[in-house]
């Protein structure tokens, strides 16, 4: 039993770590979200470095590494907020490998792994993340089936969010090519490690933030009613840590518990991003409800993620059923 | 990452599976403090006669060198058996692994053997009235007699839980008042429950069972020899035993939680309460909060396997299961309606009982503390 990552792996933690704080800044971030598009300076970088591909065979031009590479690097996109089209390419990839068939991987892959091409992957009634400039969009639909679809072949209205760090949009299309949902679990995982970067960076900051800032002649972290709250934080960035390693973990090693796993993270990342970046504007008081400071980045991207594949709610109601299902059957 | 048992754990487990299945505690008595204690100490003793009973303790002192992690396995397959914990865990917890650390050898060779077989039980003499989360203002006495050099002590201890069966008192008393600081001028005893002056009276909780008592002492007597760790060292010593409290419990807490939800899930879905969106969802969540405990537990583990300490995940395991299961208890009663809260309901015992899991073993609002200063490091207001 081994929690921790490899030394590969905390290489690669570490260097991601390292690249988007010169390349990420919250100044970059404010750029970026302020002129409406990614970052196309930093995306051109990550693809120069091979991230798009972490996780995609090396048959296809990936790396050939699992979904836990890929979750280190997104929650490292989601510690900086980084204003890129990573997450979609990814979402796409890892539905298109897994559920895809070889024509389908062989015409997508390599490009996603590359960079050449972008992808998106979003329920088919709602709002799909990167769909603006995708070649390919992969749909799920409401009977849990999914499609995925040239964007030639698809109409894409961008739509506004509140979260102007990613662009969104919804997608009209015609039947497109049906493949098996399997990697759909998988995009969800995804999904939840970078909610993990999000809530840590509003813990650090707010951390940062209340040993600093003095009030009645003592930092306003010595106050119970902050540090407990500071605590609180702590317990959702740590529960949602464990349940997405566990879930990344499964999906590369133990696929019977993929599926449960993938809504553990989901459920817990859901909850614990949109309560530890709420807490954090709180700490901070009113400077946290402008615009200049930079939580409300983290408090944005937080609420779409947490609504996209399912919110926490749909996770724990699917939970609720494998368990009974698993019980019934020891019954039986 | 790998969160597979590796080969040596997974033949312990193996091993220890085999022999719960081929050993049973008998039914659990109901409504009779004493028999259910004779109960568990019995399961104490079947287990120690296969060295199963203290399995974390070095050889040499009759366990099994477990690694942490074997211990976690052994406490979530004794949850998982169905079968209770040993009757003396304070000894197996905490007396035992203090004295390995701070006692003389006379001390061990004459106190270690009877934890392990349950013949001379433990508590313990920490909290007081006037000190219970602010446990270094403690007023308990210790005067040294220059006749005979024993202590004489005289004070009162509460929240003692299994006082009436303990023939050992890990006892925390006042040396030195003089001394500057409060948590100087302690000293850590062992105390003989079995003379004249030590009283113990039960007190009775919100459950009606009587598991902790008070305990007052007047002038009891302690041979010097019985002083551990040295006299005013008491405060280190006690840090000791304090640290030892969590360690592996949480294993046994998170699969009885585990079962509690899953007899709760079974029981929604018989009624076709499950149908109910709300129902599922709830449900879903403490599914997800049961899972998490375990998980972080875990993760608890590899960071004192391989850094030798705790990682800030640590601190968490003890809040999130009270937490997980006051809401459980409490769910109980919203899905199987006021049938759970008769007397002869299984969830009107652990509805009750679950108001203490936030107090014993440090408030909640004491974990938020040590989190938010040792983990996060934030400043601290008080003295």
């Amino acid at each position: 039993m081994n929690f921790d990552f490899s030394e590969d792996q905390q290489e690669i933690k570490r260097t991601a770590r390292d690249l988007l704080a010169a390349r990420s800044s919250f100044a970059a971030v404010r750029a970026a979200a302020e002129s409406g598009a990614p970052d196309a300076a930093l995306w051109a970088e990550l693809c120069e470095l091979g991230w798009p591909g972490i996780a995609i065979g090396e048959t296809y031009g990936g790396q050939g590494l699992g979904l836990v590479e890929l979750a280190v690097l997104l929650e490292e996109l989601g510690y900086a907020v980084a204003v890129t089209p990573m997450l979609g390419s990814a979402l796409a990839a890892l539905a298109i490998e897994h559920g895809g068939d070889d024509a389908q991987r062989e015409r997508w892959l390599p490009g996603l792994a590359g960079g050449s091409l972008r992808g998106a992957l979003g329920l088919a009634d709602g709002l799909v993340p990167d769909a603006p400039g995708a070649d390919v969009i992969v749909l799920v639909d409401a009977d849990g089936g999914a499609r995925v679809l040239a964007a030639a072949d698809a109409r894409v209205e961008a739509v506004e969010t509140i979260d102007p760090t990613r662009v969104y949009g919804r997608v009209e299309s015609g039947a497109g090519d049906a493949i098996d949902p399997t990697g759909i679990d998988r995009a969800a995982i995804a999904v939840s490690a970078e909610l993990v970067g999000v809530a840590q960076r509003a813990l650090d900051l707010t951390l940062a933030y209340v040993k600093e800032r003095k009030q009645f002649d003592v930092p306003v972290g010595a106050f119970q009613a902050v540090s407990h709250r500071c605590a609180q934080m702590l317990l959702g960035v740590e529960s949602a840590r464990s349940a997405t390693y566990f879930a990344a973990w499964a999906a590369d090693a133990d696929r019977e518990r993929l599926a449960e796993g993938a809504s553990l993270a989901k459920a817990a990342a859901s909850e614990a991003g949109r309560e530890v970046t709420a807490s954090a504007i709180q700490a901070h008081g009113g400077i946290g409800f402008t615009w200049e400071a930079d939580l409300h980045w983290l408090y944005k991207r937080a609420q779409l993620d947490a609504a996209l594949l399912g919110a926490a709610g749909t996770h724990r109601t699917r939970l609720a059923r494998m368990v009974s299902e698993r019980l019934q059957t020891i019954d039986a | 990452m790998d969160l597979t048992f590796n080969e040596a754990e997974a033949a312990f487990r193996d091993e220890l599976r085999a022999w719960l299945d081929a050993h049973d505690p008998g039914p659990e008595p109901t409504d009779d403090d004493e028999a259910h204690w004779r109960w568990r100490r019995d399961w104490q003793r079947t287990m120690a006669a296969d060295r199963w009973a203290g399995v974390h303790w070095p050889v040499e002192y009759g366990g099994r060198g477990a690694t942490i992690t074997q211990s976690a396995i052994f406490f979530e397959e004794l949850g998982r058996s169905g079968a209770p914990l040993p009757a003396d865990v304070l000894g197996l917890l905490l007396a035992g692994p203090t004295l390995m650390v701070w006692g003389s050898d006379q001390q061990k060779e004459r106190l270690l053997p009877t934890i392990l077989d349950a013949s001379e039980p433990w508590c313990q003499g920490f909290s007081e009235p006037d000190a219970g989360s602010d446990l270094a203002s403690l007023k308990t006495r210790a005067v040294e007699d220059p006749e005979t050099g024993e202590w004489v002590v005289t004070g009162q201890k509460v929240w003692t839980s299994g006082a009436q069966f303990a023939k050992w008192c890990m006892l925390v008393a006042r040396t030195d008042p003089d001394a500057p600081r409060k948590h100087q001028g302690l000293t850590y005893f062992v105390l003989d429950m079995e003379q004249p002056g030590v009283q113990v009276v039960p007190l009775r909780q919100i459950t009606g069972e009587s598991e902790f008592n008070e305990l007052f002492l007047q002038e009891a007597r302690i041979p010097a020899e019985n002083v551990v760790g040295g006299v005013g060292n008491g405060w280190k010593v006690a840090m000791t035993t304090l640290m030892n409290e969590r360690s592996g419990l949480a294993f046994f807490l998170q699969v009885r939680l585990r079962q509690q939800l899953d007899k709760l899930i079974a029981e929604a879905a018989r009624r076709g309460r499950l149908e109910d969106p709300v129902i599922a969802e709830r449900l879903g969540e403490l599914h997800v909060r049961t899972e998490v405990l375990r998980l972080t537990a875990y993760r608890g583990l590899t960071a004192i396997e391989k850094h030798g300490q705790p990682g800030p995940e640590g601190s968490l395991t003890k809040w999130m299961w009270s937490d997980t299961n006051q809401q459980l208890t409490q769910f109980a009663v919203d899905v199987l309606g006021d049938e759970a809260l008769t007397r002869e309901s299984f969830w009107s015992f652990e509805l009750l009982r679950a108001r203490g899991n936030s107090i014993e073993g440090g408030t909640t609002e004491i974990l938020k503390n040590i989190v938010a200063e040792r983990v996060l490091g934030l400043p601290r207001l008080r003295g």
